[in-house]
């Protein structure tokens, strides 16, 4: 969801998503650890935490070379997620964690077929709710207003009286924390290693091209549309094969329907 | 000028070739084997990233398909080398398969199709246990008689002097032109009467080759590979960052670059341990930050600014130049 903000609306190609995603998933840990926090408020200042760093990034790093070609965003990206990941081994260790909280083991039964995880099913209540805000921050306010006019034309935007970097670097700073907080999400159902967040990050890559370049609720809907998809394919080929998968829709939409599925011809 | 370039360049790898005389020393010729084999891949993407500007982070795939391209052809008893030139062919048709679909993309959209390329093919490769012996990974016979690192190292200086030859021929032939006309602005080389598909593609193609060799070489150097050792995305990076250090779509760019970027690689492992990746994204951040035209482009920059009245030098230069951003317009459409 930060990502379809910071490549769809922002049109930065972030290769930092999946680090800042382990970062707040290690933020939520680390409160978890030393003080009890339980992560379902705990993501709250992951998010927080994520939001400075993103800012910063942005500020430091992105701003330097706005108006390079696209690739330079990329290596720039890539090279930082590299000092991320490996700062946080060197910290961390490489090994896997995970953390115990009662709600983990229950479960909700829905007639005598379905059987939900509870902390999956939280983790996707709290996720929706925000993913229904920042559609609201994009489309109904005027921060909103201004990082789409950033995306469709960055010149005159300034003239419109629009402080490019301050809002760029906000909606960097947001989408950071976007995916600071669905690490925080995570970590009650998921393992934690240093390398957790490259798995999700080429997902979401996909997830925003699905859902059409610049549209959250697209992308939204392409998350769920995937999962859908993926859990079939690991249903009947085989759990290694759903990447794959991913990986050949990514390119059929990219070459067959550019503007994803959603997405309006505008942008 | 032109002339006594090439004559330090052929100075230089026939004191290349001459290294293993002196060197005896089995893990410097393994770097130095590195070096000149990054350089060759270097030089080949530099084809199509540099002189074409089409930024490609997918030539693992073809590095890959050259890797496995021996290692499967020589298992159903095909001569090894016979085997790399049928690797090299398939590597060709991939890319023919790649770039049909990921050229009519521009910008970081192409970027993320080589990207997806190359991993669907990573994982394909990863699952197919029966054919590519998958995570197990599979054995690679040895190209050379005697298992001595030296054929490998002469054999990757030969790829480079190879891809040299080709750079430095495409470079004056009208074909390198019709290439930078495309780097510098797809619609209007196309509106002048250059097939632009066409000779994309046909960059593509050359640079898979060498790519694919490069791989074969690689391979049969460990003996053994993996999917994960030859078609990850690290790759793909490596290949790329090491032209863009350099600097993209010069001669000499990747040959510098690779050098550099390997030499200081094999430092910091020794150095620094666990934290190597750490200084080698940091080198990465820093090279796009200070040296965003690589080692070349920024010294040939200094140089201008000698040759130029002292006057250029204190004008304040734009922050972002209309041409820069107009083409970053045009990728990003």
């Amino acid at each position: 969801m930060g990502m379809a903000l910071i490549f769809g609306v922002m049109r930065i190609v972030n290769f930092t998503h999946g680090a800042f995603l382990m970062l707040g998933m290690y933020a939520t840990y680390v409160l978890f650890q030393t003080t009890g926090l339980n992560p379902y408020i705990g993501f709250i200042p992951a998010g927080l935490i994520l939001f400075v760093i993103g800012y910063i990034t942005y500020m430091a790093l992105l701003r330097p070379i706005r108006g390079q070609v696209d690739f330079m965003v990329i290596l720039l990206t890539m090279g930082l997620a590299l000092i991320i990941i490996d700062s946080v081994q060197l910290i961390f260790g490489a090994d896997y964690h995970q953390i115990n909280i009662p709600l983990l083991s229950k479960n909700i039964r829905i007639g005598s077929q379905i059987s939900l995880n509870a902390p999956w099913l939280v983790s996707f209540a709290i996720a929706l709710i925000l993913a229904i805000a920042l559609y609201f921050l994009v489309t109904h306010t005027m921060f909103g207003r201004a990082a789409r006019a950033i995306a469709q034309n960055p010149y005159p935007a300034p003239l419109m009286g629009i402080n490019v970097n301050r809002v760029q670097a906000l909606s960097f700073g947001i989408g950071s924390a976007a995916a600071g907080i669905a690490g925080g999400l995570l970590l009650p159902v998921f393992y934690l290693f240093p390398e957790v967040g490259n798995q999700f990050e080429l997902k979401s890559f996909v997830m925003v091209v699905l859902g059409g370049m610049g549209s959250i609720q697209g992308a939204a809907i392409a998350g769920l549309v995937l999962g859908v998809i993926e859990s079939l394919t690991s249903l009947y080929w085989g759990n290694e094969w759903a990447l794959a998968v991913d990986f050949v829709i990514f390119i059929l939409v990219l070459s067959l329907k550019p503007n994803g599925i959603f997405g309006s011809q505008r942008a | 000028m032109k002339n006594r370039q090439f004559i330090v360049a052929g100075v230089c790898f026939a004191l290349a070739l001459l290294v293993p005389v002196i060197i005896q020393d089995d893990y410097t010729l393994q770097i130095l084997f590195r070096v000149f084999l990054f350089a060759a891949l270097g030089l080949a993407w530099n084809l199509v990233g540099g002189y074409a500007g089409q930024l490609s982070l997918g030539h693992a795939a073809y590095f890959g398909v050259g890797a496995y391209g021996l290692a499967l052809f020589s298992k159903i008893g095909i001569n090894p080398w016979i085997s790399v030139i049928l690797g090299v062919v398939l590597s060709v048709i991939s890319a023919t398969l790649i770039g049909a679909v990921s050229f009519r993309l521009r910008g970081p959209y192409f970027a993320l199709c080589t990207i997806a390329f190359a991993e669907v093919l990573r994982l394909v490769t990863k699952n197919l246990p029966n054919v590519t012996g998958g995570d197990v990974g599979t054995q690679v016979p040895l190209l050379f008689a005697q298992a001595s690192i030296r054929s490998f190292y002469i054999s990757s200086v030969v790829l480079t002097v190879l891809a040299f030859a080709v750079t430095a021929w495409i470079e004056r032939s009208k074909f390198g032109y019709y290439l930078m006309a495309i780097r510098e602005d797809q619609d209007t080389a196309l509106s002048v009467g250059i097939n632009t598909a066409r000779y994309k593609l046909w960059s593509l193609l050359i640079s898979a080759a060498i790519t694919a060799i490069g791989g074969a070489l690689y391979a049969s150097l460990f003996l053994f590979i993996v999917p994960d050792q030859v078609l990850p995305m690290e790759i793909s990076t490596e290949i790329a960052i090491v032209a863009m250090l350099g600097g993209a779509g010069t001669l000499f760019g990747p040959i510098i670059g690779s050098v550099v970027l390997e030499i200081a690689a094999e430092i910091f492992k020794n150095i620094f341990k666990e934290a190597h990746l750490l200084i080698y994204g940091a080198l990465i951040v820093v090279v796009v930050l200070f040296l965003p035209e690589g080692i070349i482009g920024s010294m040939a920059n200094k140089l201008r600014l000698f040759k130029k009245a002292p006057a250029a030098a204190f004008a304040v230069p734009p922050p972002v130049s209309a041409e820069d951003e107009g083409q970053r317009a045009a990728l990003s459409e």
